[in-house]
């Protein structure tokens, strides 16, 4: 089984840092860390949290920054090769973390590796996901061109999330029957390739 | 007791606007070659066209004063795009010629309007007018796509089904977004329910009462 950490120089000088942290310390700020993991970009911890850890584990600026890139990168590498927890406390006593850590890593892992590897999973690449659907069903009776209607009309609503944001744009979409039904047999069309996927 | 007084009010409604009252005294010496070229440009701008050469050709070349041919043509254009907006279902065309000799068109007249309401050109105006309405977008193009997506930068192994669609919508716009497998789920759910009260409402009576 490949290694999914490699005993680099940088690698060896993080673990002789972690190696020489509190456990119990450790646990919670890697806890932290996973929780953030799936959250491109964003940092994990804020500028003033940093300060207080650099205090609280007696770490120099870089020296923490350098814990920290590593705790994350060991789990981006768990995530990616989907590691069982066992494998992932033998590959980290390889490179010579202390068991109590590398236990703790593992377990962390155990718990909440499994949901974190399903949000990803459903992570988008596309502009934009489809959140909400809702819709509306009306009878038109007129409008300025046409008396006496009574045509039934639809209206669909798409709410639209873009991957960066948290506002969710609706988009209004109006049939009659006609394009709804051409619109359904599409959708069953999708539908069977879906089911043709299993 | 005569049949017309027992007739309901023109398809005009009750009160018939003041241009088409006065069309037909208006009309008073329009010969027919006149009138089909009025009409002509009448149809013409109802289907959207640009009538201000045409218009402006009729006027220089008619012994008719400007003012009097405004109000023939303001006239013309109403009683048309009155009688259009009703169903061929409600209003038939033997009532339609009454309404016209109730006002007092003459006959020729009375030939012409309605083989422009009731003629094959019917659906093409009525396809004109009711662009001018308001409505919410509906989807020109439709286009799907269904991917698995088998390794991406955080998982070697996704194996995640999902959908793409894009959309482009009658107001311009267009819309790429994709669908996870559940809410393509729902998206599909909701429109055969939908189908089904649309198929369910037009059967209710309400519908089926002819007016």
């Amino acid at each position: 089984m490949t290694s999914i950490i490699k005993e680099t120089q940088s690698i060896k000088e993080a673990v002789t840092f972690i190696n020489a942290i509190d456990v119990n310390k450790f646990s919670r700020l890697i806890s932290r860390i996973i929780q953030k993991l799936h959250l491109k970009g964003e940092r994990t911890f804020s500028e003033e949290e940093e300060e207080k850890l650099q205090a609280a584990l007696s770490l120099e600026k870089q020296a923490l920054h350098l814990v920290l890139e590593t705790s994350a990168f060991i789990l981006e590498q768990a995530v990616y090769h989907n590691v069982k927890p066992a494998s992932l406390q033998q590959q980290l006593e390889a490179v010579h973390l202390n068991p109590d850590k590398a236990e703790m890593f593992s377990q962390t892992w155990a718990t909440a590796g499994p949901e974190l590897v399903e949000r990803l999973k459903h992570n988008i690449f596309a502009p934009k996901k489809l959140e909400f659907v809702g819709w509306q069903l009306n009878l038109q009776m007129a409008q300025s061109s046409k008396a006496r209607l009574k045509s039934p009309s639809a209206v669909l609503q798409l709410g639209l999330r873009s991957e960066d944001s948290e506002v969710q744009e609706n988009v209004f979409v109006e049939f009659n029957h006609q394009e709804l039904l051409e619109f359904y047999n599409k959708l069953e069309i999708v539908q069977g390739q879906l089911d043709s996927l299993t | 007791m005569s049949l017309s007084h027992t007739k309901d009010s023109s398809f005009l409604g009750g009160r018939i606007p003041p241009e088409i009252e006065s069309l037909s005294k208006n009309l008073k010496d329009v010969d027919q070659e006149l009138f089909r070229k009025i009409l002509k440009a009448v149809v013409g701008a109802l289907e959207g066209k640009d009538c201000t050469e045409v218009m402006k050709s009729i006027a220089e070349s008619s012994p008719i004063p400007q003012e009097r041919l405004s109000h023939i043509v303001a006239g013309m254009y109403r009683l048309l795009s009155e009688a259009i907006r009703i169903p061929t279902s409600s209003l038939k065309q033997e009532v339609f010629k009454e309404d016209l000799r109730e006002l007092r068109v003459p006959d020729d007249f009375i030939t012409d309007f309605s083989s422009v309401v009731f003629g094959n050109r019917r659906a093409a105006l009525e396809a004109a007018t009711s662009q001018n309405d308001p409505h919410l977008p509906t989807v020109e193009d439709f286009k799907w796509r269904v991917d698995v997506a088998i390794s991406t930068s955080s998982l070697a192994r996704a194996l995640q089904p999902s959908v793409l669609m894009q959309m482009k919508l009658s107001d311009g716009t267009s819309q790429r977004f994709e669908v996870p497998v559940s809410k393509f789920q729902e998206l599909r759910y909701n429109v055969a329910l939908i189908l089904k009260e649309m198929n369910d409402l037009e059967k209710r009576s309400i519908l089926q009462i002819q007016d």
